[in-house]
């Protein structure tokens, strides 16, 4: 498919246990990678701060492994993570998608639980 | 995978790059609640801030470069309870630190480097229940000076550098003691002699978390004896033969809840074979939770030493090869979540109570299943298929409370829960139902308190529908759809229904009958329908009606006597998101927006979709004076018109009137005794006695005439009166011009009399009228006149009353120019006093 432009879109949201202060602006969204009308695109929904976010390969064609790296200052407890992930093509939607990450019962990473700092 | 890997390396580096950007100034706390708790998060405070209420009970100094605590920091703060000093870069807590905080229960001390603890850092601290000191570089429990924290529930000590498990002798101390994090440390044995204080005292309720420790080796014996509450043993080992001695060395172990398995990121053992849990046969289990294995699991036969336990829990498995689970489990509770199942397996389990099969993947078709004592089935998330639902003789249990087959595939209603009639809670949601109408599926659940169909491609045209769930507390229907799109009668037996959801049903009416049953509803969603007006009538027997919900619809406005006829219990009434128009003529309904400000929800999110200046506008923005500046601009436009057209027309009725009164300040006494010098035949006598001067000389404005019977003096020359009365003493000369006019000699002579007169004057004084038509070729005799009748304006008489009227008007304003305008002169006519009958013979 010529011109074909899927954006990825990825929201993450850090455990709901904040108070949830910061109800001004959203954080800026950021190009993780670019390229053959892949893009990668991603923002933070934490009010309080951004992150760092980087993907080992940027192609259409997904291989088995894929190595996802991420960096944040913890700035709450993780008690729940959720991935929610929006694909975009010409604009428009095509798939919606929230995973869970972490939830309070079934740690399934070892980082979940994790303490502030 | 390597999420997280880098996380505690970037951490400190970003941290410091962070507090650089700060500005230097120091920033008041967030006031979050007031004189209870403070929020000082990353404002670069270098000391304990001194302008923080001594009432506060919740303080947050977290990422604040504090470097050490001195004595007595908190001196102050007597009533806190959490404190909260995360990542401080804290690396010395002095004695006493913490003096004075009898009341806190919870001190975190995460990510700070610490390098010398005294002996009394953590003295006084009488009620402290939970101290967290992650990532603190703690190299030992014995360094942890906290032997006299009698009421500690709670010691995270995870993240961090501790080689050793022993457990220092004050721990004897610590008998509140629930939970010891030693998560993600270097702890490699456990022998015998650590775990001393536990036997000595022993009926401890305590939880063990000892995940992500590299264990190698456990002493044979070192647990014998022991109860713990929860032990905790995830990504520990690193291949299958130590994870088996390990566990064979637990052996005499008394544990509520063993955790097993690994975490998704942190995989070590490879080829599983169904001996890797026979150690567990030695042990005593409660509940069993195994987790997060790669390799897939060979069968039952695994899990044959743990046929006593009560409750088991199959977490992200690949269980791939698990065909049956049978009866010689004596299982109460069984979870199989996220596992990778080729087909739903077989299950024929007498004591299960409890079976929570969820977010397994793989096209699976529903096959019976014999649980005879099953009360709670939770099918969520598989993407089961399931052909004949749903009777006892399917799931083999007549006990059943609560089922759960949301988010599924497609589920076929053949059978209408026969056998079935103890459920309270069903869920159906996101689940396709098919043959929903034929007949009344949930005719036997007269027990049923829950039931949820959101979702599920329902179209309900069948009015018995519900039938027989006369018990149901809340229905959920978001979703479906209703025959025409008018929602019908169908909650007749409910009359104990206190929650309603039927938002996104399409529905664009409701019928007049549908709530009629519904006196206990208390919540009724109404929301993302395509409603286009609030009929009240419908909703009047909600009697206990507190929460309605009409976002998201097409209602424009509001009507006057649906305003009033809102069940009085309503509290909360959400009108959001229609398409309200903003004019004048829903005046009473925006008032009442206003006016109604606590009874709705976010009254201020209310928009305008009409007009379009005010398209997005908040329907409060509406000014209620806009509309009475708009009545009161037409009515004084009004009044004004009126007003105009009635001075117009007096002014045109009484023009003359107001001539003669203004005249009287303009001009002074004229020269001229007569107005007018009448030239006419004494045929058309009659009409100048009986209209012409009757309508001059006697009406407003007053004319003086000239008329040869009544002026002329006697005894003249009648060339001499024609020149000496006539022209001299008259302003105008009137032709009245007539067949017999053309034919009187006298009259032309006059005429033409006149006509040197005007030349020699030159003044325009000569006002013709023409009294009859008078045929073209008798004009032509007088060559004069007819060029001159041509040429200027003459006046005509028509003997009808519009006619008149125009003649009259005419005539009066052709006479008053140049009229010397005169009290005296009007109040004094001249009178006639010379009466004339000169010319009898003048034809």
């Amino acid at each position: 498919m010529k011109g074909f432009t899927a954006v990825l879109l990825i929201w993450t949201l850090i455990s709901p246990s904040s108070s949830g202060g910061g109800s001004g602006e959203a954080w800026p969204t950021h190009l993780a990678c670019r390229s053959g009308g892949l893009e990668v695109l991603y923002q933070s929904c934490d009010p309080l701060q951004d992150f760092g976010f980087s993907v080992d390969q940027c192609s259409k064609q997904l291989k088995s492994n894929l190595n996802i790296r991420f960096g944040i200052i913890l700035r709450h407890d993780i008690k729940e993570l959720f991935l929610d992930i929006a694909l975009i093509s010409k604009g428009s939607s095509i798939l919606n998608f929230s995973y869970p990450i972490c939830e309070e019962d079934q740690p399934k990473f070892s980082f979940c639980g994790r303490r502030k700092g | 995978m390597m999420f997280f890997s880098r996380l505690a390396g970037a951490l400190i580096p970003a941290m410091a790059f962070l507090s650089c950007l700060r500005p230097e100034s120091w920033e008041p706390c967030v006031e979050v609640v007031p004189n209870i708790t403070y929020q000082c998060m990353e404002l670069n405070l270098y000391k304990i801030p001194d302008n923080i209420p001594s009432s506060t009970k919740n303080l947050d100094l977290s990422f604040n470069p504090l470097g050490h605590l001195g004595s007595h920091s908190f001196y102050s703060f007597s009533e806190l309870q959490v404190l909260d000093l995360s990542r401080c870069e804290i690396q010395a807590i002095e004695e006493n630190a913490f003096q004075n905080l009898n009341h806190l229960s919870t001190l975190i001390l995460t990510g700070n480097p610490l390098r010398s603890l005294a002996l009394g850092a953590f003295s006084g601290l009488p009620s402290l229940q939970k101290l967290v000191a992650v990532e603190t570089n703690l190299a030992s429990l014995e360094d942890l000076p906290i032997g006299h924290l009698e009421s500690l529930k709670e010691l995270n000590v995870a993240h961090n550098l501790i080689h050793s498990f022993k457990l220092p002798e004050y721990f004897s101390n610590l008998l509140n003691l629930e939970r010891l994090d030693l998560s993600n440390n270097h702890i490699q044995n456990i022998s015998h002699k650590d775990l001393q204080v536990l036997h000595r005292v022993p009926s401890r309720n305590l939880s063990l978390d000892l995940s992500l420790n590299p264990i190698d080796f456990i002493q044979p014996g070192s647990f014998k004896g022991i109860r713990l509450r929860e032990l905790t043993l995830r990504s520990n080992f690193d291949s299958l033969s130590v994870m088996k001695t390990c566990i064979q060395n637990l052996a005499g172990l008394e544990v509520h809840r063993l955790v097993l398995g690994e975490f998704k990121n942190e995989r070590y053992i490879k080829d599983i074979d169904q001996s890797a849990l026979e150690g567990l046969c030695n042990l005593t289990i409660e509940e069993f939770r195994l987790a997060y294995l790669d390799d897939s699991l060979q069968g039952a036969e695994l899990l044959h030493c743990l046929e006593n336990v009560s409750a088991i829990s199959l977490v992200s498995l690949d269980l791939s090869h698990l065909k049956s689970l049978c009866n010689n489990f004596k299982w109460k509770s069984l979870e199989l979540i996220d596992c990778k199942f080729e087909q739903f397996p077989i299950l024929e389990l007498f004591s299960l109570k409890r079976f929570i099969f969820t977010a397994n993947r793989g096209g699976n078709t529903f096959i019976k299943v014999k649980l005879p004592d099953l009360e709670y089935l939770d099918l969520s998330k598989n993407g089961l298929s399931y052909t004949g639902c749903c009777s006892h003789t399917d799931l083999g249990t007549t006990r059943l409370t609560h089922l759960d087959m949301s988010f599924n595939g497609i589920i076929t209603m053949t059978s209408n829960f026969l056998g079935l009639e103890q459920l309270k809670h069903l869920d159906f949601q996101h689940s396709s139902l098919k043959q929903m109408s034929d007949f009344s599926v949930f005719l036997p659940l007269r027990n049923l308190l829950y039931l949820d169909l959101s979702y599920t491609h329902t179209q309900v045209a069948f009015h018995g529908i519900f039938d027989g769930l006369v018990s149901l507390q809340v229905l959920k229907m978001a979703g479906n759809s209703f025959q025409d799109n008018i929602l019908p009668d169908v909650f007749k037996e409910m009359t104990n229904l206190t929650f309603l959801d039927l938002s996104d049903c399409q529905l664009e009416q409701v019928s007049q009958k549908a709530f009629n049953t519904l006196s206990r509803l208390q919540l009724l969603n109404m929301s993302h329908n395509n409603l286009v007006s609030l009929d009240v009538l419908p909703y009047k027997p909600l009697q206990s009606l507190q929460v309605l919900d009409f976002s998201f619809n097409r209602i424009v406005a509001l009507r006057k006597q649906e305003l009033q006829d809102f069940p009085r219990s309503l509290a909360f009434l959400n009108l959001t998101q229609n398409e309200f128009v903003c004019v004048c003529e829903h005046q009473s309904f925006l008032q009442w927006v206003k006016d109604q400000r606590q009874l709705l929800v976010k009254a201020e999110n209310m928009v305008c979709a009409m007009p379009l200046d005010m398209k997005g506008m908040s329907v409060l923005s509406f000014r209620n004076t806009t509309c009475q500046m708009n009545k009161t601009v037409i009515s004084v436009s009004v009044v004004i018109v009126l007003m105009v057209s009635v001075v117009v027309v007096l002014v045109y009725k009484f023009y003359f009137h107001l001539m003669l009164l203004a005249g009287c300040k303009k001009y002074g006494t004229g020269e001229s005794t007569y107005d007018a010098f009448v030239i006419y035949s004494s045929q058309d006598e009659d009409w100048v006695r009986n209209e012409l001067v009757k309508n001059l000389e006697e009406g407003v404005p007053h004319f003086q005439l000239c008329l040869h019977y009544r002026d002329f003096i006697p005894g003249v020359a009648i060339a001499a009166n024609i020149i000496q009365e006539g022209f001299h003493k008259s302003r105008k000369v009137i032709v009245v011009v007539s067949k017999h006019f053309i034919q009187s000699r006298w009259c032309i002579f006059e005429y033409e009399i006149a006509q040197t007169w005007q030349f020699l004057s030159s003044r325009a004084g000569i006002i013709f009228i023409v009294l009859q038509k008078v045929e073209k070729s008798l004009l032509r005799q007088q060559v004069d006149l007819y060029c001159l009748l041509n040429r200027n304006t003459y006046l005509e008489w028509e003997d009808n009353a519009l006619g008149r009227h125009i003649f009259w008007r005419r005539l009066r304003k052709a006479l008053l120019d140049g009229k010397p305008w005169s009290p005296e002169a009007a109040a004094e006519p001249q009178a006639p006093s010379r009466k004339q009958q000169l010319l009898p013979e003048k034809k």
